[in-house]
């Protein structure tokens, strides 16, 4: 795959406080990569010099091979941003605020009401394009916020935790949204503490805390390199205790509890613990009512890395 | 790319409700008060005419000077005192009992007899008029006593061209609150530094979040000051003008017959507002509402000194403190506009425009070196 950036030793202090401490990491072409880390862990700082918007201490960032500064303007054309804060203008509509930040980039009027009208269909604001941001809800505002950094159909996207502070729905569009951009040909850099936004639209997470790489990977390779438990929870009535004392002693069993008609077995790291199990139910001819299994979270292999939870 | 800027940096500033309240209609609104409160003010102080009475009788006939020097102080031309009845002693009497007059004079035996009925201004300044003229008529005798050649009626004229005249200093070419409406455009022209404040804000990413997004994009950041920078002096200058036109078409101020040089220092009053204002938006990394805080303290103190408030503190601050109304930029545009409504002479108008050119090179150069830097320690 093609390294479309390319960030090596990127050193940011504040005083004596590292931001960032020593980041290396790759982007690859059409890639949403997911930057996954608790408050102040570095994210947005990451981000803000990777758009030469910050000074930093040390490092480089190359796009394509080429180191950016404030006046590579040939690389500034090909990125848009949504930042975390909702950066668009009160005096303006929906619709002259996706068309001025448009025009930043694209000074074809005919292309650039094409490309405005495809922003407001993307983000589904069709309704409100004549609306001011206040009189929108948080939600919509989001939305709004999202086009007005991608309307200028952009290579590679930076969205700096697009989705705080709003509701399911919405969020699910933003996600919807995030993944046509990625389908049109975009390379997207993802930033949030949700975990479940980054497991559902990333295919490389980077994890990081205080400033640091402390791993990434795709998903699947994250939850790997830890030895985490699965933990399946079989719903059974008047289970005996002999039955409990057989489950213990099955293949990779951790821990076996009985409580409130509810079984939960705790496995230890291990291929097929959950088809194992429902086989050996079927044997025993043990009638149950519900099975279902708890896989580890990214929040899990956080906690796992740092003694932490993601969220604090 | 530039146009692009100019028309959305115009528009959203020309949005800004708020903003275009306190820097378009507050001046206005302020300068209808300000027309409402002292013209009934110099209204008042107006000199009243004096009504007296002269007893017409054979002495008066003859006493030249005396009719001759309240005939001219009679007369309508701007410099009257007095409204004059010449009647007899009886009517005279009747006259001052009704109060219809302030006192009569009668010539009784080569006497100046002044009857009055109370005392007070009107009643000092007929005693002060008429003490004069006798004065003049002793001086005149001395003269012809020892110069027998001498022609009286050359003396006359000539003592008549350099009698004491009492003017009224209220009149409408030197009115004191002229000075009012100019502080207020002065006011208004600073006041246009916010404009500059936003436009420079919206732009930076060290100073909003729109403008991390606008610092971003591929325009260049010249073009993005020049653009934004534009429109914000455009808007200006159109609050500048509206409130100049209403204060000459709507509440009659007189900026002299120099329309060009009043349009001159206009433009140049809200040019050196903009560059205040760019200077404070690049100065301190703090919001908005303190940058606005900031323009706002600097404009009315600075218009205060300058005379908004009463001209006495013109005069106090230009004999104490000169150097503080030489810096100070809205004493420089109140200075403009009354150097051109009231000296004949350019030099004090050129001095002031080339100040404010002086005051608004400073602050490009201020903002330049702040603005200069394209990535920031901080965002």
């Amino acid at each position: 795959m093609k390294k479309i950036i390319e960030v090596k030793h990127l050193t940011k202090k504040y005083r004596k406080i590292k931001a960032i401490d020593n980041l290396s990491f790759y982007v690859f072409e059409n890639e949403i990569l997911g930057l996954l880390g608790p408050n102040g862990s570095g994210k947005t700082t990451t981000i803000n010099a990777m758009l030469s918007l910050l000074s930093y201490d040390k490092g480089n960032i190359c796009y394509l091979g080429k180191e950016i500064t404030p006046d590579s303007y040939d690389i500034k054309k090909e990125i848009g941003v949504v930042f975390q804060e909702i950066a668009v203008f009160d005096e303006l509509t929906v619709y002259e605020n996706i068309d001025y930040f448009c025009g930043l980039y694209i000074e074809d009027k005919k292309i650039r009401k094409k490309y405005v009208d495809d922003a407001i269909k993307l983000v589904k604001l069709e309704q409100f394009v004549n609306y001011k941001p206040k009189a929108l809800s948080g939600g919509l505002k989001r939305r709004l916020n999202i086009a007005c950094g991608i309307a200028h159909k952009p290579k590679i996207i930076f969205l700096d935790e697009p989705t705080v502070a709003v509701d399911p729905q919405s969020r699910n569009n933003i996600l919807e949204g995030i993944k046509k951009l990625r389908e049109n040909g975009a390379t997207i850099i993802y930033t949030t503490h949700y975990m479940e936004e980054v497991e559902k639209i990333c295919d490389r997470i980077i994890i990081l805390d205080k400033g640091k790489i402390i791993c990434q990977g795709t998903k699947e390779e994250l939850k790997q390199l830890t030895g985490i438990e699965e933990k399946v929870t079989i719903e059974i009535n008047n289970l005996d205790r002999n039955h409990i004392e057989k489950f213990k002693k099955l293949q990779n069993v951790k821990n076996v509890e009985y409580r409130f008609e509810n079984l939960e077995i705790t496995f230890i790291k291990g291929k097929n613990n959950f088809t194992k199990l429902i086989d050996y139910l079927k044997k025993e001819k043990i009638s149950y009512n519900k099975i279902y299994s708890e896989m580890p979270t990214l929040n899990d292999v956080f906690l796992e890395l740092t003694g932490k939870d993601l969220k604090d | 790319m530039f146009l692009h800027n100019f028309k959305y940096s115009f528009l959203f500033l020309l949005k800004n409700k708020s903003l275009v309240f306190w820097t378009f209609f507050f001046p206005i609104i302020l300068g209808t008060f300000f027309y409402m409160t002292f013209s009934n003010i110099e209204n008042n102080e107006k000199l009243k005419k004096i009504n007296i009475a002269i007893i017409n009788n054979e002495e008066l006939k003859n006493d030249k000077l005396l009719l001759s020097v309240l005939g001219y102080l009679s007369e309508d031309n701007n410099n009257e005192i007095f409204s004059t009845i010449y009647t007899d002693l009886e009517k005279a009497k009747e006259l001052l009992e009704n109060k219809e007059i302030i006192g009569y004079l009668e010539i009784k035996n080569s006497k100046y007899l002044i009857t009055i009925k109370e005392n007070g201004i009107e009643q000092t300044i007929f005693k002060y008029i008429i003490d004069e003229i006798i004065e003049t008529k002793i001086i005149i005798k001395d003269i012809s006593s020892t110069e027998k050649n001498i022609n009286l009626e050359e003396l006359y004229n000539k003592i008549n061209n350099n009698i004491t005249k009492v003017v009224d200093m209220s009149s409408d070419n030197l009115s004191y609150t002229m000075i009012e409406y100019y502080t207020l455009i002065a006011m208004s022209c600073l006041y246009g530094g916010v404009f500059g404040m936003y436009a420079i804000n919206n732009i930076l990413a060290n100073m909003s979040k729109q403008g991390a997004r606008v610092a971003i994009s591929s325009i260049k950041k010249r073009t993005l000051l020049l653009s934004s920078l534009l429109a914000a002096f455009l808007i200006q200058l159109i609050g500048s003008l509206l409130l100049l036109s209403y204060t000459i078409f709507i509440l009659n101020v007189d900026y002299g017959n120099n329309i060009v040089n009043t349009l001159i220092m206009t433009v140049t009053g809200s040019i050196a507002g903009l560059t205040l204002g760019v200077a404070i938006a690049a100065l301190f990394k703090t919001n908005e509402n303190i940058k606005i805080g900031i323009i706002l303290s600097i404009t009315m103190l600075g218009s205060f000194l300058s005379g908004m408030m009463g001209i006495t503190m013109k005069y106090i601050v230009d004999k104490n403190m000169p150097l503080l109304n030489i810096i100070n930029p809205a004493n420089m545009i109140t200075d403009g506009f009354y150097s051109i409504y009231y000296y004949q002479s350019m030099d004090r108008f050129y001095f002031n425009i080339i100040s404010l050119l002086i005051f608004s090179s400073i602050m490009v150069m201020i903002s330049i070196v702040r603005l200069r830097s394209q990535k920031y320690d901080s965002i």
